[in-house]
């Protein structure tokens, strides 16, 4: 039909301004409770229509605000079904006046057809809005599940949280089974005592997995449904609690086979860790190491690089490196020893301090007032020196002092007339009788003398004294200084870099004994300029310096000394020394006949600044070592 | 309101996920209306299967097209009519049972005709909502989509249910009827707010009747599987 647009218009704006109007008051139950708007004048009205099974439905009135129509009988109830322009509207088809329900069974209910039901009054007044209208499906709430249950699941391995599977039964009064309708669930948890409840998805299925409860807190699940695509949701069901205390650990087992095996691998870790660490201990406890031969004499050098011809030479007897048992029988016949007293070990000292712990500091700080004794801590001070650590450990670095060289002085040959030092080199037996010679040298010059501890004794002589073999200097100094010492050291290294031609055929020097202040050692060097004097004319044999002055002999010895030697000074008129007759005399040369030069003491005065060459790189080495570069020396 | 679409857009996305691969199977066999011996042969109950399927999800998807709608277009106060659309929906001439017991009582055969009838007269009436849909402004294009996609499901639904009858009831093809034409009346460029409500009606209209046609294949095929308890 042709309706004129204005018209139209006009129409459809009446229509929505009496919409407009007609929708604030009363309710709209069909869309939603919570649009209604309480007004004064509240008429009857509808309250709710409900069906739960999309076969039946049922709507509830209310009387409003008319206390006249308070009585349930006052109001009746209408309804048109809209299923053909013709329909008109009837009354309902039962009534629960109790509730104030009307009640629509299965012969009056229809689906997709729209309903709308209205009140009216004895009077025939009638109460009726348009939203109260509706179609069966719309209005559809299903009755909550039945039968909600669950199971544990599983259990984390910590052992502090659970799943759970919660299952249930569609409600009764919804034909689910004949697809009738199409149900989906909602399941919503919380804790004990909270107010949020914790919503999970919606989905059709009969079950529904909770994941993540913790152990020891109660929950509580209840559940809900609504038609699949509808929106107005069933009521909720009760409440299920769901509370797991004690989580059965059935692999508690497992575990413990676990740590047993972990245990057990970490042990055998532990050992092999251990072993492979002390391998080296363990070795040493299972197989002892051999010790190694000490070959005295050779120079490990020359076997490794294989100089057969320099071993047979060494072997043989022709250098210094003389086996052992060559320099015992040299010196042997030195009538000229002198004895040596050294008191290891003299408590009764009360120069000594505490803090001298060695002898040997104690014989070579010159600053304290040592005793009169002589100590040398280390026994093998004489004896042929295995090696170099023997040497330095006897070695005292200090300052040698006034005492010092009073026992410095007691110990080399030479001593002074005066004084009568002796030097028991054998271990700690002092001559009683001879300590107060050291005694008298108290007044004495300062004698500092420069030694050569590894001495190596010769000789016993019937008085008891020790002949000392000839590796010892007697330096007389009167006031050492740390300046004449280094001087004396420089002056050392200087001579030790120097090539001398002196040599003694047949006179050993003197290997100087330098007492190395600093502690590095002392080197034995041919000091034979310095040592260089005439003694040797008192001293017929080489090598042996007798302590017991011979105080002729020294005395030029001493001159000869003084002119110089740096160490002596020159108005030290008692200081002796010794003619330069060394144990270790320095190989100088090697002539023709392959018999080695040494370097002689001179027996006039030597130049006071003749270049020697000791013995290079001959330093506090055991006697008999022979090192390459001295061989270079010794070829002629 | 774009929160809203996105939002709508990503619902609509994730649950025809599941319905469209599951349903997108069959659409070749079903559209084959002609020659059954190119498509390979599925059984009568699988067919059911994806009948019943195809059809909820279209309600599915109809009933979120007229919630969009009704957001989108239509005054608060008019959202009322949807339930006074009872005179003018298109298909109130059909004779279809509208209760259960009514359901129960009609025959295979009057249930299957049903949804034919109720498939094939609102084929296009869609198809005039789209064109109508296209002439807003504002339409957002989930719904357009929607509606789009609730058109051409419609469209092949119709050969499914064909097949269905014709291997059910054993009968001949069924030629479309479209007796239903000359209700649906176009406008002319009608106004706004009657554009409105017309679509709005139109919608509605459909939505129910979109349940209509699921609960109707699905007390079908309860009566194909179990006919004693399905009573």
């Amino acid at each position: 039909m042709a309706v004129s647009p204005p018209s139209s218009k006009l129409l459809l704006l009446l229509l929505i301004s009496s919409l407009g109007w007609l929708s604030t008051p009363g309710s709209a139950f069909i869309m939603d409770r919570d649009h209604m708007t309480s007004s004064a004048p509240l008429e009857p009205h509808f309250t709710e229509c409900i069906s739960r099974d999309q076969e039946t439905f049922r709507c509830w009135w209310s009387p409003g605000n008319f206390q006249n129509l308070s009585d349930p009988g006052a109001l009746r109830v209408f309804y048109l079904k809209k299923d053909s322009p013709t329909s008109e509207w009837k009354e309902c088809p039962e009534y629960i006046l109790s509730n104030r329900e009307c009640f629509f069974d299965v012969q009056h209910t229809s689906i997709w057809i729209p309903y709308c039901v209205q009140l009216r009054s004895q009077d025939n007044v009638t109460y009726f809005q348009e939203d109260d209208c509706f179609t069966v499906e719309n209005i559809v709430r299903p009755d909550p599940p039945v039968s909600l249950n669950w199971t544990l699941l599983n259990i984390s391995p910590s052992g502090l949280s659970y799943d759970v599977m919660v299952n249930w039964e569609p409600p009764p009064s919804a034909d689910v089974r004949a697809g009738w309708m199409r149900i989906e669930y909602e399941i919503q948890y919380r804790e004990r005592n909270t107010t949020n409840w914790e919503a999970l998805e919606m989905q059709p299925h009969t079950q529904q997995t909770i994941y993540g409860l913790h152990k020891g807190k109660e929950y509580e699940v209840h559940i809900r449904c609504r038609m699949q695509a509808f929106t107005k949701f069933g009521e909720f069901s009760d409440s299920i609690f769901i509370q797991v205390t004690e989580i059965p650990s059935k692999e508690s087992v497992f575990p413990l086979t676990l740590v047993v095996v972990f245990g057990i691998v970490g042990i055998l870790i532990l050992i092999m860790l251990i072993v492979i660490s002390q391998q080296h201990r363990l070795m040493m406890i299972l197989l002892p190491p051999v010790p190694a031969p000490k070959i005295k004499g050779i120079d490990p050098e020359l076997l490794k690089k294989g100089k057969l011809e320099e071993l047979n030479f060494i072997l043989s007897g022709g250098g210094m490196g003389g086996l052992p048992t060559y320099a015992p029988d040299f010196y042997q016949d030195e009538p000229w020893v002198e004895f040596i007293e050294v008191d290891a070990e003299d408590p009764d000292s009360g120069e000594k301090e505490d803090n001298q712990g060695s002898d040997t500091q104690r014989l070579l700080s010159v600053s304290q007032p040592v005793s009169h004794h002589m100590h040398i801590g280390c026994s093998n001070a004489i004896s042929f020196p295995d090696d170099d650590s023997g040497r330095a450990s006897c070695y005292d670095p200090d300052v040698p002092d006034q005492d010092t060289l009073m026992l410095m002085a007691t110990l080399l040959p030479g001593q002074p007339e005066d004084r009568e030092a002796s030097l028991n080199v054998v271990e700690r037996a002092s001559e009683r009788g001879e300590r107060p010679l050291i005694h008298t040298q108290t007044g004495g010059p300062q004698t500092w003398v420069n030694t050569d501890f590894y001495a190596q004794v010769s000789n016993v002589m019937p008085s008891g004294g020790v002949v000392l073999s000839p590796g010892q200097q007697l330096r007389i100094q009167e006031n050492t200084s740390t300046t004449e010492e280094e001087t004396q050291k420089t002056e050392k290294e200087s001579e030790g870099n120097e090539e001398t031609d002196e040599k003694k055929q047949k006179e050993l020097q003197f290997q100087m004994l330098v007492v190395d202040p600093e502690g590095s050692g002392y080197t034995t060097e041919s000091s034979a300029r310095q040592i260089s004097t005439p003694p040797s004319s008192p001293m017929p044999d080489k090598g042996y310096h007798t302590i017991q002055p011979q105080p002729v002999e020294t005395k030029p010895a001493v001159t000869a000394e003084d002119n110089q030697s740096p160490y002596i000074l020159p108005d030290s008129p008692q200081s002796q020394f010794f003619a330069p007759v060394a144990d270790y005399t320095v190989v100088q040369e090697v002539d023709s006949q392959h018999s080695l030069l040494l370097n002689p003491p001179p027996l006039q005065s030597p130049p006071p600044c003749l270049p020697q060459h000791p013995l290079k790189a001959l330093p506090a080495m055991p006697v008999g070592y022979i090192t390459p570069d001295l061989l270079g020396n010794l070829s002629p | 309101m774009n929160m809203m679409t996105v939002m709508q857009q990503g619902i609509w996305a994730v649950s025809l996920w599941p319905y469209l691969l599951t349903v997108s199977i069959p659409l070749d066999c079903k559209e084959e209306q002609g020659s059954l011996s190119r498509c390979p042969s599925i059984s009568q109950e699988k067919l059911l299967d994806r009948v019943i399927q195809h059809a909820e999800l279209i309600y599915r998807v109809s009933e979120e097209s007229c919630s969009l709608f009704e957001e989108m277009f239509v005054p608060f106060p008019l959202r009322l009519q949807r339930n006074q659309a009872g005179y003018t929906c298109i298909t109130k001439a059909l004779p279809i049972p509208s209760s259960k017991s009514e359901i129960q009582q009609i025959s295979d055969k009057w249930l299957l005709h049903s949804v034919l009838m109720l498939v094939q007269s609102w084929i296009e009436p869609l198809v005039y909502l789209q064109t109508t849909l296209d002439r807003y402004d504002d339409a957002p294009d989930m719904l357009l989509n929607k509606t789009k996609w609730v058109s051409e499901k419609l469209i092949s639904l119709e050969p499914g249910v064909v097949v269905l009858i014709k291997k059910m009831l054993d009968e001949g093809m069924l030629t479309t009827t479209n007796s239903e034409q000359g209700l649906f009346q176009y406008d002319v460029q009608p106004e706004m707010l009657e554009s409105v409500m017309r679509d709005y009606t139109l919608l509605s209209c459909f939505k129910k009747d979109a349940h209509k046609m699921e609960t109707l294949l699905k007390l079908l095929k309860c009566r194909q599987t179990d006919i004693y308890n399905c009573a």
